[in-house]
């Protein structure tokens, strides 16, 4: 017994690192003498222990896939390949949080040790394998996400942010704990495996139940990932919330309700499943909407931050797309995009974020005429821009042109023609950004702060990503490929 | 000369990489790096002129290299009669073009650096057999002719260069679709984003659904090329973003847009749309006629009543492309002949008409014709600018098709071509042509006749650097239009092998 324990926590590094570096970082804080100094040593102590846990996740890529504490957790190479998005997501924001003017000085360690929690609670989700487990990984990465969106404390939006974000993910919440212990009650067991076998046998009242719980399950996932209609919450929280929260919200969460969206589909609407065929035609749907909503909605914001939070509404629709087909290219197309999307939102949030602590405000205005004064970061911004609407040779359409693949080798030409209106959209705003940063004259000659060597490198290193990808994206398909899902 | 279009591919990429480490101010520098590639790169396209054999229809100088396995995707390249002039010229328009942006003084070492990289791009769109590839070069060309347009064109050039880039990737995001769904219609095994082996009709059978309606595979996704290609050509109603982008593009970007983006739309009808949708292509025939009709038509009348000379000339193109469009819904020998002529020729003589614009601009700064409170923009100049004059005589006769200049056989091959399937057309289609001689006559009358205009008393007559570059041109129309066998020896086996193609459905 205790030697299949520890046998099991072998495979459970990852978390248990950032378990224990997050109570490293709660003590450390405490022993913080001068509260106004900016915290390099915790920072960088942070990013090490979370590139240990990328080396660590990169090492279990190739392991078998199994489950392990009583099949409550999977470990795979889907939720395997999640995790490591989520951690390069995780990094990102910390080593923004340290050069944000948006989190006061005095509580940069509260954001990495929020941070790092969040990320637990979506590794979690992203391996949970019944219903229980999923459960908690919501409501970890949940109650942490609220603190975080408030954490800029007197400024009113941001309290604003924090407060609808608890309102509405807590009623969210409450609604798929009621959908789940429904589902309890039908198959008599909260475990994935044994609910594969239970859904075969359904009928009846049972099968309504089933249907309408597992409803009531998705709006707590749905508000996660902010698909429409549970999408209100997320541009006010994302342009209340600090900037180093923003991009971490949109892509931390995001990856895990992904994630667990993907695994929870695989258990009910695989092959022969009695919900399947509702099910897709209401995916289908809500994903029709999400796209059309979220870039519709674009077009008239003036503050990029917000434009950035519907354009990752626009974002999600597209990936929800992955998950309609049901097959192993669906999720391969979704990780795909997964990995390329993070690269693409932390370049672009950092831009924004340079640029508007330097100005004050995260307006189109702050990005006039950005060529002049720095040339590589615009022309960088520019290629980023251009790869989140889809255009070649920039990873953003091979993302793009997956999902396209997998809904038209399915034969759903509807969905395409409106996910074609969309790209088209979206390539008009993210056009204006573009154009408001090269065509126009700049604001002023001084240079912008934010942009030093250190900072300026790493955008550079993020950026050879979304190149690469790309021209070259074989191997990155494989990797993706590679990560399949198990279940039973 | 297997490896001879990676180099034509390339060269601009390699030219444009040595513009952007050469620093900032020297700017004669950047010029001259930018003038030996475009000089390589048409050195290259002669001795692959030289090169090619003229009795095939196969691709030649074949390039194929796995790129993607897992989708089939090939690096593709490959020509045939038709790409062969697409490349000559594409080779020959750059070339003049960099010597005619020497003026260019905003921001150097940016613009010389896009263009080249959009001489590369549109090498590669004529080159890819590969869809993938095809698709990535057709959107990537959007770009540098984004930036181009924004950053050196006119007081309005930031409208033009959105309406421009929406427009087109509104077209080719269907492409996309299209392209996709001939992937997965082709089978998985084969080679299926291979153009060359999606051609032939394979498709008739197929049947698509879409928003609960059937519709035939081939008819629908025809349609989708169709929008993606017509787009580009333009083809009325799809026309709007050409003249904004015309006259707020610079000189050199306008000579490119018209002389070679434009073809690759109907490039793309021949490569593309008829080749793997002859059912569809066949059926639709009328239709594309008749939207060739009225691009004709409606493009003269449009170009008639401009004052902007710049404008008319745009206009211009769009009519001269409705012929294009014509000789191509003739799906005849001479028809199609004539059409993959007239692109050449188009290419030049409209090229010509930019330039030429594009030189008095740079002593006028206005291109009024008549300036918008009623006053004469030009007027008498053939007194003051004999050579320009000549030059522009030459440029204008070919466009409105005198015989014995390039224009006039192109245009007499697609009236040939056409009058075999459609007489009314035809009968309409030559009343264009005379529009066309009345709207350039009555602007040369305007501009270059009359009193002397005493704005434009101090103009400096063409240089030798705007001469020299005027040169080729001159020649081009003239000896195409005595002897256009070498431009027709080298397309006639490629576009029989088309006509016999849609000759069966």
């Amino acid at each position: 017994m205790i030697d299949q324990l520890f046998g099991f926590l072998s495979y459970y590094v990852p978390e248990i690192i950032s378990i224990v570096l997050m109570t490293t970082l709660l003590i450390a804080e405490a022993a913080v003498k001068d509260v106004q100094a900016p915290r390099i040593k915790i920072h960088v102590f942070t990013q090490l222990v979370l590139g240990i846990v990328l080396i660590n996740l990169f090492m279990n890529l190739d392991e078998k896939p199994l489950h392990i504490f009583h099949n409550a957790v999977t470990i795979d190479p889907f939720s395997t390949l999640v995790k490591i998005i989520m951690t390069i997501g995780t990094m990102g924001a910390i080593f923004l949080s340290h050069f944000s003017k948006d989190i006061y000085p005095s509580l940069k360690s509260e954001f990495s040790i929020m941070a790092v929690g969040v990320l637990i609670g979506g590794m979690l989700l992203a391996s949970a394998n019944n219903m229980l487990t999923l459960y908690l990984g919501i409501e970890t990465l949940s109650i942490l996400s609220y603190v975080l969106s408030s954490l800029k404390r007197d400024d009113a939006t941001s309290t604003e942010a924090g407060m609808k974000y608890a309102l509405y993910g807590g009623l969210s919440a409450g609604v798929a704990l009621f959908g789940i212990s429904h589902l309890y009650g039908v198959f008599g067991s909260i475990q994935f495996v044994e609910m594969i076998t239970g859904l075969q046998a359904l009928e009846g009242l049972n099968l309504a139940i089933v249907m309408i719980s597992f409803l009531m399950f998705f709006v707590g996932i749905g508000y996660k990932i902010s698909v429409f209609p549970f999408h209100m919450w997320t541009p006010d929280v994302y342009q209340g919330s600090p900037i180093p929260v923003t991009s971490f919200f949109a892509i931390v969460p995001k990856m895990a309700g992904l994630a667990a969206l993907v695994r929870v589909s695989f258990v009910f609407l695989s092959e022969g499943s009695p919900l399947t065929i509702s099910w897709i035609g209401l995916v289908l749907v809500i994903a029709a909407m999400t796209m059309t909503v979220g870039n519709v909605t674009a077009i008239g914001q003036t503050s990029v931050k917000r434009l950035l939070a519907f354009s990752s509404i626009g974002h999600v629709g597209m990936m929800i797309l992955g998950v309609v087909v049901m097959n192993e290219a669906g999720v391969q197309a979704i990780l795909f995009y997964g990995l390329v999307y993070l690269f693409m939102t932390l370049i672009a949030f950092y831009i924004t974020s340079f640029l508007s602590d330097m100005y004050g405000t995260d307006s189109y205005d702050v990005f006039r005429g950005l060529i002049y004064k720095h040339p590589v970061m615009a022309i960088i911004m520019a290629a980023v821009l251009f790869s989140l609407a889809g255009m070649p040779p920039f990873s953003g359409f091979i993302a793009k042109f997956n999902i396209f693949s997998v809904i038209i080798q399915k034969k759903y030409y509807g969905i395409a023609f409106v996910a074609a209106i969309n790209s088209v959209i979206g390539l008009y705003y993210y056009m204006k950004l573009a154009k408001t940063m090269i065509f126009s004259d700049p604001q002023g000659s001084e240079k912008v702060i934010g942009f030093t060597t250190l900072n300026q490198a790493v955008i550079i290193i993020l950026f050879i990503p979304v190149l690469f990808l790309g021209i070259f994206w074989d191997s990155a398909m494989a990797l993706a490929g590679n990560a399949s899902i198990f279940i039973r | 000369m297997n490896g001879i279009l990676n180099w034509i591919l390339w060269l601009p990429i390699i030219g444009m990489l040595g513009v952007i480490l050469t620093p900032k101010d020297q700017t004669k520098t950047i010029r001259l790096v930018t003038l030996a590639t475009t000089t390589i790169t048409l050195l290259l396209s002669v001795v692959l002129y030289l090169n090619f054999d003229i009795t095939t229809a196969e691709m030649q100088f074949v390039v194929k290299v796995p790129w993607i396995e897992q989708f089939h995707i090939n690096y593709f390249l490959g020509i045939d009669g038709i790409t062969m002039l697409m490349t000559f010229l594409n080779a020959l328009l750059f070339f003049i073009c960099t010597l005619s942006s020497w003026t260019v003084e905003k921001n150097v070492k940016a613009y010389f650096a896009l263009l080249l990289m959009l001489q590369s791009t549109v090498f590669g769109v004529f080159f890819s057999l590969d869809f993938f590839l095809f698709y990535v070069y057709w959107e990537v060309m959007l770009l540098p002719m984004f930036f181009l347009i924004g950053i050196w064109g006119g007081e309005n050039r930031e409208y033009a260069a959105i309406k421009f880039f929406l427009y087109t990737f509104f077209g080719s995001i269907f492409m996309l679709v299209g392209i996709i769904a001939l992937y997965y219609a082709s089978g998985k095994g084969v080679d299926s984003f291979n153009i060359l082996a999606l051609q032939g009709g394979k498709f008739t059978e197929l049947t698509v659904n879409l928003f609960g309606t059937t519709f035939s595979f081939e008819h629908l996704f025809f349609w989708f090329m169709f929008l993606g290609f017509a787009i580009k050509v333009p083809v009325f109603p799809f026309h709007t973003w050409l003249p904004h982008a015309h006259v707020q593009a610079p000189t050199a970007v306008s000579v490119i847009l018209a002389g070679v983006l434009l073809k690759m739309g109907t490039y793309g009808f021949l490569r593309i749309a008829f080749p793997i949708f002859p059912q569809a292509a066949v059926d639709s025939a009328d239709i594309i006629a008749v939207l060739g009709l009225i691009s004709v038509i409606y493009g003269a009348f449009c170009a008639m009543a401009q004052d902007d000379v710049k404008k008319l000339v745009a206009y211009s193109s769009v009519s001269h492309m409705g012929f294009v469009m014509l000789g191509l819904a003739a799906m005849t020998t001479q028809g199609m002949n004539g059409a993959v002529l007239q692109m050449f020729n188009h290419g030049t003589s409209t090229a010509m008409m930019f330039l030429l614009i594009g030189i008095l601009y740079e002593r006028s700064h206005h291109r009024w014709i008549v300036k918008p409170d009623g006053s004469k923009g030009y007027g008498g100049l053939s007194t003051k600018l004999p050579k320009y004059t000549t030059v522009f005589i030459i440029g204008m006769f070919a466009s409105l098709g005198l015989p014995g200049l390039s224009g006039f056989i192109s245009e007499a091959l697609i009236f040939l071509g056409i009058y075999q399937r459609f007489t009314t057309i035809t009968v309409i289609a030559v009343i264009g042509l005379l529009i066309g001689a009345a709207y350039l006559l009555w602007m040369f009358k305007r501009m270059f006749f009359g009193e002397v205009n005493p704005e434009t008393e101090d103009y400096d007559d063409m240089n030798a650097r705007e001469v020299f570059y005027m040169i080729p041109l001159c020649v081009a129309v003239i000896v195409f239009g005595i002897y256009p066998s070498p431009l027709l020896d080298v397309m006639k086996v490629s576009v029989g092998q088309l006509v016999d193609l849609l000759a069966k459905f």
